[in-house]
């Protein structure tokens, strides 16, 4: 309604406005300002709502019942922290995570040795680099699968992995038929060497990057005041591959905290529980024996555990940046 | 609830013979196949249906044999049926999803019966007991170790077609060498033959046992000569255990029987022979053991009954023909009565989902599959891996000329003794907490003592866990239905 005084003023475009397509006032209303820079924030909240935050509420709440999926979820009752007393009183569990470091710490240093040993190698412009980078970055792509099946292939008693040991052991009096998979010790580093096969690709070429991204001018200038090839590697390239060191480390934990692959593929966590690391303890407990609460409950206090961990590689990461930084700054 | 149990599980061993009886509204049809597929005609007239269509979760052994009978059954009724293969050892996995998620999306389950008190607890499975009062299947000529494993708490829920009583099979060629015979005569003064006893079998095993390169019988081996190969890896050693132990797990009030003279013993022997085995056999399941056998690098192997037929039929044995198949030899259980057991070790059927859109079209596929007629054909079945356990399979030419009548006679007079595996919720981690110690103690970490005790709490703390009375109430329903052959002293 016009105010008193002052001459109506029409709308033409009300009267159209009002029919167009449910769509097309949508895409108007989203298209103002105020909505659109929303949208994003609106979207990405509620995908961190619907994956992370409901399943995660979802597990807390399962992990304070007692309840196995043997039974119907409505019988499910209220435990309080029983099942978190159960996990915390089990030496399996307790053995499973510490086999899980031992695993992860073991296969992540030789990845790391390894990476960066053909990382230093190739930096350079050798013969055939192309070549080799590429022959060096595959098992990283090959599916974990196929990886496992190869392995229970070579770690066969009579495969191929101990017919090449067989001239280096027999000499010395030992049994060439190294039983890979079915003695406890050897089957824990056949699954070490697995990972290890495969993912020292991903230590290369993050080594490989962070030799590319090294300020040239800083080693000529080395070089210029005489310093050796030994001393440029130890007192210049080696201290600002750092970040680079740290990157490795850290992405490699944490994926190797979560081994499960090679295990399943490869010894099914046996002989006996030799090879059984937390993710497959876990998978075990709620997968072959339903129980689902109990799961649920390890899962929440694995998350506590690694948490710390990745929280302190962070922290790592964190400082690393800022003292480059700095170094940047003084320069 | 006890009382109860115990009445459901003496109902059980009824119910087989009783169906007939209890049949209100019989469908027509002179034969269980007949019924079936007019129960399914009549179910899709009755609901209207146009090109319906159910869903298997299959296991992968079956891929290229089921199949062939999915068609047939198409043909007959026109309800098409998808079959979705999936390892077995994943399958209870993705049943007790179902109990969870309720989807639907699987009409059929096809798993071993030990999936069954888990599924059938969670409510993902459905009784079909008022399916079998019309169609009537039949259940007679199987051995009670067999049959009886439908049942869970006094209700069918699950079909089997397969019988997988594990057997021992000795080389026949080695056996009958004139220069085997001559030795071996000469050191135990009899010919070499299927043992009697386990551990007449370890000291056949030992005797057989041959080094690579050594000459022996007028044949130098170029590969060591194994004295026996079995399942001795983590998922596969509690399946045969059972042989070993020669009697029930637990006692009427389910404290374990495994910390006694008589476990530890059964303990020790199943370890001891280990010594004879392939190194890797810790790490060994069929897919390595199948091969190896057919590679004619060991005298003997206890495994499930399809060892045979796949070592005569396989392109790549050497050992076709020269196998001798024997029954579970005896163990002495205490006091020297002697006992063989024959476990169930595997053994597919079939279960309806409760969540299925049509349950009653999914049990006809069932009864209409296992039934003599088609469940005789399946057995024979080039590819099926399907096994020997009824009386009508004697008779049938496809499974003769498949298994021959040696191993027949054999797999048939082994099915008298042939034994349940546990069959109670939770079943799969008890077999677990066995598995993981026996590998400690064939690796030597532990003693068959420590073993026992350590197995004995953890089937308590298992026990416990589910709750002692319901599986109790379980366990003696069993029991009393006769799946496990023994029964409460």
């Amino acid at each position: 309604m016009a105010e008193p005084g002052h001459p109506a003023v029409v709308d033409a475009t009300a009267p159209a406005r009002g029919r167009l397509p449910l769509g097309r006032r949508l895409s108007a209303w989203a298209s103002q300002e105020r909505v659109f820079r929303l949208i994003p924030f609106i979207a990405v909240e509620a995908v961190f709502i619907l994956v992370i935050i409901i399943p995660f509420i979802l597990t807390i709440y399962i992990s304070l019942l007692r309840w196995r999926a043997n039974r119907p979820f409505e019988q499910a009752n209220f435990s309080g922290f029983l099942n978190y007393g159960r996990v915390l009183a089990k030496d399996e569990f307790w053995m499973a995570l510490g086999r899980t470091f031992y695993f992860a710490g073991a296969a992540v240093i030789l990845e790391l040795l390894i990476g960066f040993v053909l990382a230093y190698l190739l930096h350079r412009h050798i013969r055939g680099r192309r070549l080799y980078i590429t022959i060096f970055l595959a098992p990283m792509m090959v599916v974990p699968v196929v990886v496992g099946y190869n392995f229970s292939m070579i770690y066969v008693d009579s495969g191929p992995l101990n017919e090449i040991l067989a001239p280096f052991l027999e000499p010395f009096g030992i049994d060439p038929r190294i039983r890979w998979l079915s003695n406890p010790f050897a089957a824990q580093w056949a699954i070490i060497l697995a990972d290890v096969w495969q993912w020292t690709s991903l230590t290369f070429l993050i080594f490989l990057s962070g030799f590319a991204a090294l300020p040239q001018q800083l080693i000529n200038a080395a070089r210029v005041l005489g310093a050796s090839p030994a001393q440029i590697f130890w007192r210049v390239q080696l201290p600002l591959l750092k970040p680079a060191i740290i990157i490795a480390v850290v992405i490699r934990s944490m994926e190797a905290l979560k081994m499960f692959d090679p295990v399943v593929l490869l010894t099914f966590g046996g002989p006996g529980i030799s090879t059984q690391t937390i993710a497959y303890y876990l998978w075990q407990e709620v997968w072959v024996f339903s129980k689902y609460s109990y799961g649920a409950a390890a899962s929440i206090l694995l998350l506590i555990f690694f948490s710390v961990f990745i929280f302190f590689g962070i922290w790592l990461l964190v400082r690393q940046r800022e003292s480059v930084r700095r170094v940047d700054v003084d320069i | 609830m006890k009382r109860c149990f115990l009445h459901a599980g003496v109902a059980a061993a009824a119910a087989a013979l009783s169906i007939p009886a209890l049949a209100a509204d019989v469908l027509p049809g002179a034969t269980v196949a007949e019924r079936a597929l007019n129960g399914a005609k009549e179910y899709i007239e009755k609901n209207g249906l146009e090109n319906p269509k159910l869903t298997m979760l299959l296991s992968s052994l079956y891929r290229n044999s089921m199949p062939d009978f999915t068609r047939e059954w198409t043909e007959l009724t026109g309800v098409e049926i998808e079959n979705v293969p999936l390892g077995y050892t994943d399958i209870p996995a993705k049943v007790m999803a179902e109990a969870t998620a309720k989807t639907g999306v699987y009409d059929i389950f096809n798993d071993f019966p030990y999936s069954m008190p888990d599924a059938a607890g969670a409510g993902v499975v459905v009784p079909l007991d008022e399916y079998a009062a019309r169609g009537q299947p039949d259940f007679s000529g199987t051995a009670p170790g067999i049959s009886f494993q439908q049942y869970y708490q006094g209700k069918l829920y699950n079909m089997v077609l397969d019988g997988d009583h594990i057997i021992l099979v000795l080389r026949d060629d080695l056996l009958e060498n004139p220069a085997v015979k001559e030795e071996y005569r000469a050191k135990y003064g009899k010919d070499p033959g299927c043992p009697e006893t386990m551990a007449e079998w370890e000291e056949m095993a030992s005797w057989f046992h041959t080094k690579e390169g050594e000459t022996r019988w007028g044949m130098t081996f170029d590969k060591p000569l194994y004295g026996a190969v079995a399942y001795r890896s983590i998922n596969f050693s509690y399946r045969h255990f059972p042989a070993y132990l020669g009697g029930l797990m637990f006692d009427a009030d389910m404290n374990p029987t495994i910390n006694t003279a008589n476990g530890i013993r059964a303990i020790k022997q199943f370890a001891s022979i280990v010594q004879y085995m392939p190194p890797d056999v810790q790490g060994w399941g069929t897919p390595q053991i199948y091969p190896f056998w057919r590679t004619g690098n060991a005298f003997s192997a206890m495994s499930f009954p399809s060892i045979v037929g796949n070592a005569n039929s396989a392109e790549d044995s050497v050992i076709k023909g020269k196998q001798r198949a024997c029954a579970i030899p005896k163990v002495d259980v205490g006091g020297g009565e002697m006992v063989s057991r024959a476990p169930q070790a595997a053994g597919t059927g079939y279960m309806v989902n409760t969540y299925s859109a049509h349950p009653e079209l999914a049990y006809w596929f069932i009864q209409w599959f296992t039934s003599e007629s088609v469940g005789d054909r399946a057995i024979a079945h080039p590819k099926g891996f399907w096994d020997p356990f009824r009386e009508s399979n004697l008779d049938n030419e496809g499974i003769i000329a498949r298994f021959g009548r040696q191993f027949l006679d054999t797999t048939m007079a082994n099915s008298k003794n042939a034994v349940s595996l546990l069959l109670i919720e939770g079943n799969y981690e008890y077999f677990n907490i066995l598995d993981k110690h026996l590998a400690s103690v064939m690796n030597g970490n532990i003693t068959a003592e420590e073993a026992a005790a350590l197995i004995e709490e953890g089937w308590n703390d298992v026990t416990e866990d589910i709750g002692r009375d319901y599986q109790i109430a379980t366990w003696r329903s069993g029991v009393e239905s006769g799946i496990y052959l023994d029964k409460f002293e």
